[in-house]
């Protein structure tokens, strides 16, 4: 394992300089979870953030050039409990791909979709707009899109929709506040300490408040994000509203060192 | 008591919008613009704060800005909401307690420079990124609205302007004067970022002006404009103070004034058009820009009520001029080291001091450089009629070298020295705004480090950055010394002062960390 570590870091100019040739592929990040979740999921976690293998959302992924990637894959690990996969080179490269867009911007390579279905989605049956923004554009209580292509991957975006309580995004946590002076305050803790709370509520006002003046202060368990989307949308549908999600970026997308 | 209960129970910022006519009345409890208000004047008409009890403020918090230093924004305020910058970042505050309600990073820029502040109009605030490029974001919930550029950053254009909001227009500028960039001043639209006019600081080829420049490329010419100007509503008139031509301090390659560098501009607010420009240094080889605020004053000139603006220079001189009509009514020196120039002509044009300019064997010149005062702002006060600004007496050794002129090569013609046995000094003084004369002036006698500014109240303070990292609260007739709060920090900023539920706050920021004071009030629980 060291000897490879090695090989691998510190003379990459020994390892093949092969290119991943699905790598601008947006079809190859779904197509690429598919394998991934059914070949590797038991080990590295369904969302490749690890299990009894490591995660791959992180640097681990990204010191590999892309034929490395294919050759650790497919030849194994050896001296790890990586074994060979016997997976065509295709399907691999759609891995490669997929594992990619985890730590990348989801607008390096946006997924497969209609973005302008996405958008319909967005500001129609999803609903989203009633607490999310972009560009101005919808409720305040959310957390802002305008820029979420360009922030979040797409995996993370596809946990935002579809489990909305794994994680509850700082400054976003549901709460309800009832003054001394007996206003009942409905909305989102953007911050909060032993002294001072400042509430931004469902109707976009922001109270800034003493903590001393609260009589009641009730912090809602998980977030205000309804669960149920992937019953509520179609897998289209869901595809669709990532197509959209993964575009939404204030400034045109800079690639970086392709690999 | 009941009634200030009920105030602190549940402080609810509006989602008004914020109006011109808002801007024309702040600072008040308010603090809207970069200098608090059109005028440059920096007054707030706030009077908690007094010479009888500035003896008791306290810090009340400190928010640290993760990443920052040299912060060098001055905070806006409004309805308890305070919006502090740093580089391609805007935090929004509690402005009672410091604690962060959002904070907005623009994406995808990492190469550092600093940023003075935002512009608040309507539901947004405006702030430059250091590539020039504008961004409004929602006020309230710190999302981005949308991100406009103005000039080319690849061109070696960089921006670290506080915006100036005024009808139909957010007024930016650009840095340039010491790499050679082409400045401008320009008004993009509060509503979508679109460019509603602009006015070029260099004229091009064949325009009035282009004949000061010899066969100089006028793309490289400089004249930036980086610190935030001034504005008369009733006149719709944009005052905005341009800098040095490039290279900074070697000017054989442009002969001539080199307009419109080192000036003030009086431009239409609506359209851009020039009304008049006064240059303070034709064919400057000093790096004396003229980036410090013109302040808008109306006062007795002469015995007779006039509309006056005036300006204390990078160079040492209080100019005073009419703003309707840029006439020059009278410049004086502000400073005693000064040898550059011995007076001026009927015009209002320097009369220089042979020998006074750079030399390749160099050339003892004052004021120094870093400039009789800079970008950091002065305030004043109309009932004193002063106004109260940070000056260093110091000279400097000023060296010329010659080379092909590329722009943003490094090269500025070279630049100055400090003299060894003269160290600069540093005061706080008061200047009889409507004559430039000295009417009280306290020494800095620490370590000789500051960037800071001013702000007058008419509670009859004057709070202001010390050379040593200290908050200084002065009489504002007298100049006496009343408090400080040694921060630990140089300033690069100036303060402002605002009043959420009922009480009056002064807050400067200080290298890493925005500091707020207050009266001191026992603890609350």
């Amino acid at each position: 394992m060291r000897w490879l570590c090695v090989l691998l870091l510190c003379c990459p100019s020994l390892a093949p300089a092969q290119k991943n040739p699905l790598a601008k592929d947006p079809a190859a990040i779904e197509n690429g979870r598919q394998t991934f979740l059914g070949a590797c999921s038991a080990c590295h976690g369904a969302s490749a953030q690890g299990g009894t293998g490591p995660s791959l959302v992180s640097g681990r992924m990204n010191r590999l050039n892309d034929g490395q990637a294919l050759k650790a894959i497919k030849n194994g690990l050896p001296g790890t409990d990586m074994p060979p996969f016997n997976i065509p080179d295709d399907k691999v490269w759609e891995m490669v791909t997929f594992l990619r867009s985890l730590s990348r911007p989801a607008i390096a390579l946006p997924p497969a979709g209609s973005a302008e279905a996405g958008a319909a989605v967005f500001f129609g049956k999803g609903g989203c707009s009633n607490c999310h923004r972009i560009a101005g554009k919808g409720g305040a209580i959310g957390p802002d899109l305008t820029n979420a292509g360009a922030n979040m991957t797409v995996l993370q975006m596809r946990e935002a929709i579809f489990e909305p309580n794994a994680r509850v995004a700082p400054g976003f946590e549901a709460v309800t506040v009832t003054t001394a002076a007996g206003a009942v305050i409905d909305g989102v803790a953007r911050n909060e300490n032993n002294y001072s709370l400042q509430v931004l509520d469902k109707a976009g006002k922001l109270h800034l408040l003493w903590r001393r003046d609260v009589k009641q202060f009730k912090r809602r368990d998980g977030s205000l994000m309804p669960a149920g989307y992937d019953q509520k949308l179609s897998k289209v549908e869901a595809t669709d509203l990532l197509a959209f999600l993964s575009r939404q970026s204030i400034r045109p997308y800079e690639a970086g060192e392709d690999r | 008591m009941r009634m200030l209960l009920m105030m602190g129970a549940a402080l609810a910022v509006a989602s008004a919008q914020v109006t011109i006519e808002d801007i024309r009345k702040s600072p008040d409890k308010n603090w809207l613009t970069y200098n608090g208000d059109y005028s440059g004047q920096r007054f707030s008409s706030l009077k908690q704060i007094t010479p009888a009890n500035a003896g008791n403020l306290v810090a009340k918090w400190v928010y640290n800005f993760e990443g920052a230093r040299r912060l060098s924004c001055v905070p806006v305020v409004y309805d308890g909401v305070m919006y502090v910058t740093n580089t391609n970042e805007v935090h929004a505050l509690d402005a009672r307690t410091g604690r962060r309600i959002w904070q907005y990073k623009s994406p995808g820029i990492t190469n550092s420079r600093v940023n003075r502040g935002v512009a608040i109009l309507g539901d947004k605030v405006f702030v430059v990124t250091n590539d020039a490029h504008l961004l409004a974001i929602d006020r309230i919930t710190g999302g981005v609205l949308w991100d406009r550029e103005y000039a080319d950053a690849k061109k070696g254009y960089n921006a670290t302007v506080a915006p100036l909001a005024i009808p139909g227009g957010i007024l930016v500028g650009v840095t340039g004067g010491g790499s050679g960039q082409r400045g401008f001043v320009a008004a993009l639209s509060p509503e979508d970022g679109h460019e509603v006019w602009r006015f070029w600081t260099v004229p091009a080829k064949g325009e009035p002006g282009s004949e000061t420049w010899g066969n100089f490329n006028l793309d490289w010419g400089g004249a930036p404009t980086w610190t935030t100007g001034t504005y008369e509503p009733e006149t719709n008139t944009v005052y905005w103070p341009t800098g040095n031509p490039w290279p900074d301090f070697h000017g054989d390659d442009r002969p001539g004034d080199n307009l419109y560098s080192d000036s003030l501009l009086a431009l239409d607010g609506k359209t851009g058009k020039l009304k008049w420009h006064y240059q303070f240094v034709p064919h400057d080889v000093w790096d004396w820009d003229a980036n410090e605020v013109p302040v808008l004053i109306d006062a007795n000139w002469k015995g007779k009520p006039r509309k006056l603006v005036v300006q204390a220079n990078r160079n040492g001189f209080h100019y005073i001029l009419d703003r309707t009509t840029g006439e020059f009514l009278h410049a004086q020196p502000f400073i005693k080291r000064l040898d550059w120039a011995k007076g001026f002509d009927a015009k209002g044009r320097p009369i220089l001091n042979p020998g006074k300019v750079p030399t390749t064997g160099g050339t003892k010149i004052c004021p120094s450089v870093r400039g009789a005062t800079n970008w950091n702002s002065p305030s004043y006060n109309p009932v004193t009629g002063m106004l109260y600004l940070v000056v260093l007496e110091q000279c400097d050794i000023y060296i010329t070298s010659s080379k092909e002129p590329v722009p943003n090569s490094g090269f500025r013609g070279t630049g100055s020295e400090g003299v060894p046995a003269e160290p600069g000094e540093f005061f706080m003084r008061a200047l009889d705004a409507a004559t430039g004369e000295i009417r009280w002036s306290q020494p800095m006698p620490g370590p000789g480090k500051t960037w800071a500014g001013t702000a007058a109240t008419a509670g009859g303070v004057v709070f202001a950055g010390d050379d040593d990292g200290n908050l200084v609260a002065y009489d504002a007739k007298t100049g006496k010394d009343l408090w400080n709060f040694q921060m630990g920090h140089t300033l690069y900023a100036s303060p402002i002062t605002f009043e959420v539920e009922g009480k009056q706050y002064v807050t400067i920021a200080a290298e890493t960390d925005i500091y707020t004071f207050g009266l001191f009030e026992p603890a609350r629980r």
